[in-house]
């Protein structure tokens, strides 16, 4: 009964938006705010016809694809400058720095580089996001403990078993924070690249409806995008809760 | 069904600088390490394993030096510093508004969360081409797109911060029939004051974002359209002149708010940590 109070409480107001949009919209005579109901059967249709969930793949791969990358390189690069004091206090500068460049600023230089296919977008996803993820090891490591650091010394215990199984798991819940504050600048970075230029993907869908004005798949595209995008973040939030519930279980945070 | 914690991080204002004793050793270092970088960048492009246009380092350096002697350069600058300072004190100002009301009351907190949380989550930039579509390519466009990006976490944080009000606090301020305008200007402003710090720092990040990525992908002009014209031109010196100085942008507010979030809560982090 509670919960059922609790999804009613939540859940009113987003379905009187939907409501009062839907009806505000139907008389709607500006070409440019087609009525809510065509924008939901031009959207139908095109998940109906495959078009929509060729595009969704086609973007969700390189999203996924440039993340996977950013994972790599910004955990490893992280693991190693968080452990090496010195390179830590001469390297920071450097990696502030092209954590605070504009990330779309480098979609154009990428794509003009590499030309409009796939490969392109994702470098530029990983690149955007390699850097709020690096950034996170390298305070993660920084939470291992003093006394356990010495402890793995003291017993020699080799550096490739250290890093796996020390400073990885005692870094952890700091890279997987660092993922989830690079997911939607990934995000950001696919759509913003796919609308720049590209010839397949859902910011091609957008595009090519905005310029052939068929303005209701324009609206079902951008919004089709962010609840995309909303699932995404949602979807890691109970991710990281499951991988990580011993650590919010446990009182050492 | 929960806002996620975005407390006031250290780690943002550890960007600042580490002591205000100037270390020579470490900037000697850090100079070394700077040439060591541009030098395997020279290499690289000599050698043939970045693309070929990608230009020298000093083709870059000449092209930042002829930036700055361009009236057209600081002309971009400052729309895009005007497009994103605009969309960003509305979203200041909206964000904070909107965000202790809800935070207040609880049952337009428990409605509205959903709304927030996907706001929050929605990547604002795909709503571009609509935007577009209704505004045109003009500032008025590129301002909403700034405001529609950026106000979220102004207003996620202004929630957490006025939610976040000790029960004894709130017990007090009952018992003792304290007037609301005091109330709010001595109670809820100060106790979330450090939540809503951290939110107009975010969200000023996020407006150069929005406004770089607006102008990029649009005729809207600024730097991000500067680099889009250099790339169409191939004159691939310039964009990375422009791409540098638009990380040296971003850098620069990111730090200056840091380090102001820093000063102007000083009081709280000591009875903080």
């Amino acid at each position: 009964m509670k919960t059922l109070t609790n999804i009613l409480w939540w859940l009113w107001l987003p379905v009187v938006l939907v409501i009062l949009w839907w009806f505000a919209s139907a008389q709607s005579t500006n070409l440019f705010v087609p009525p809510l109901q065509k924008i939901v059967e031009s959207t139908i249709r095109d998940f109906g016809n495959g078009l929509l969930l060729t595009a969704m793949a086609t973007s969700l791969v390189n999203l996924v694809l440039g993340l996977l990358i950013a994972i790599l390189f910004g955990v490893i690069f992280g693991l190693i400058i968080g452990e090496t004091r010195r390179l830590r206090l001469i390297l920071d500068p450097f990696i502030h720095f092209f954590r605070s460049v504009p990330q779309s600023a480098l979609v154009p230089l990428i794509i003009g580089a590499f030309g409009i296919g796939a490969e392109p977008k994702i470098y530029a996803v990983a690149f955007a996001c390699v850097w709020p993820i690096m950034l996170n090891t390298i305070d993660g490591t920084r939470s291992v403990e003093v006394g356990v650091r010495q402890v793995s010394r003291v017993f020699g215990i080799p550096k490739m078993l250290y890093f796996r199984r020390v400073v990885l798991p005692g870094a952890m819940p700091q890279i997987v924070a660092g993922v989830r504050v690079a997911l939607p600048i990934g995000i950001v970075v696919m759509v913003v690249s796919e609308l720049f230029a590209s010839n397949m993907g859902l910011g091609f869908y957008i595009l090519n409806s905005s310029s052939t004005f068929r303005i209701p798949e324009t609206w079902g595209g951008a919004m089709l995008v962010g609840v995309i995008g909303y699932f995404l973040v949602m979807v890691f939030s109970l991710f990281e809760k499951r991988l990580l519930s011993w650590y919010f279980k446990s009182a050492a945070r | 069904m929960t806002l996620e914690m975005q407390a006031p991080t250290p780690t943002a204002v550890k960007a600042g600088r580490v002591g205000s004793k100037v270390n020579w050793g470490l900037t000697l270092q850090r100079v070394l390490a700077l040439i060591i970088i541009l030098a395997l960048w020279q290499v690289a492009v000599v050698v043939g394993l970045l693309p070929s246009i990608t230009p020298g380092v000093i083709e870059v350096f000449g092209a930042i030096g002829a930036a700055l002697t361009m009236p057209t350069f600081w002309a971009a600058l400052g729309q895009t510093l005007t497009a994103a300072t605009t969309g960003w004190l509305i979203s200041c100002v909206v964000g904070v508004t909107l965000g202790l009301l809800i935070g207040t009351i609880r049952p337009l907190d428990r409605s509205t969360s959903v709304v927030v949380e996907f706001g929050r989550a929605f990547p604002t930039i795909a709503l571009m081409p609509v935007v577009m579509l209704m505004l045109g390519a003009t500032m008025t466009m590129e301002v909403t797109m700034v405001v529609l990006a950026s106000v979220w976490p102004v207003l996620v944080q202004a929630i957490l911060g006025s939610r976040r009000l000790d029960p004894a606090i709130v017990d007090t301020v009952q018992i003792f029939r304290i007037p609301r305008a005091l109330w709010f200007r001595r109670v809820l402003l100060p106790s979330a004051m450090p939540f809503i710090a951290t939110g107009i720092r975010i969200s000023a990040s996020i407006s150069i974002l929005a406004a770089v990525g607006v102008e990029v992908l649009t005729q809207v002009p600024g730097l991000g359209r500067l680099i889009t014209l250099a790339q169409e031109a191939q004159r691939w010196d310039m964009a990375f002149a422009y791409l540098f100085f638009a990380g040296l942008f971003g850098w620069g507010i990111a730090t200056l708010l840091a380090w102001g979030e820093k000063s102007l809560l000083a009081w709280n982090r000591q009875s903080d940590d």
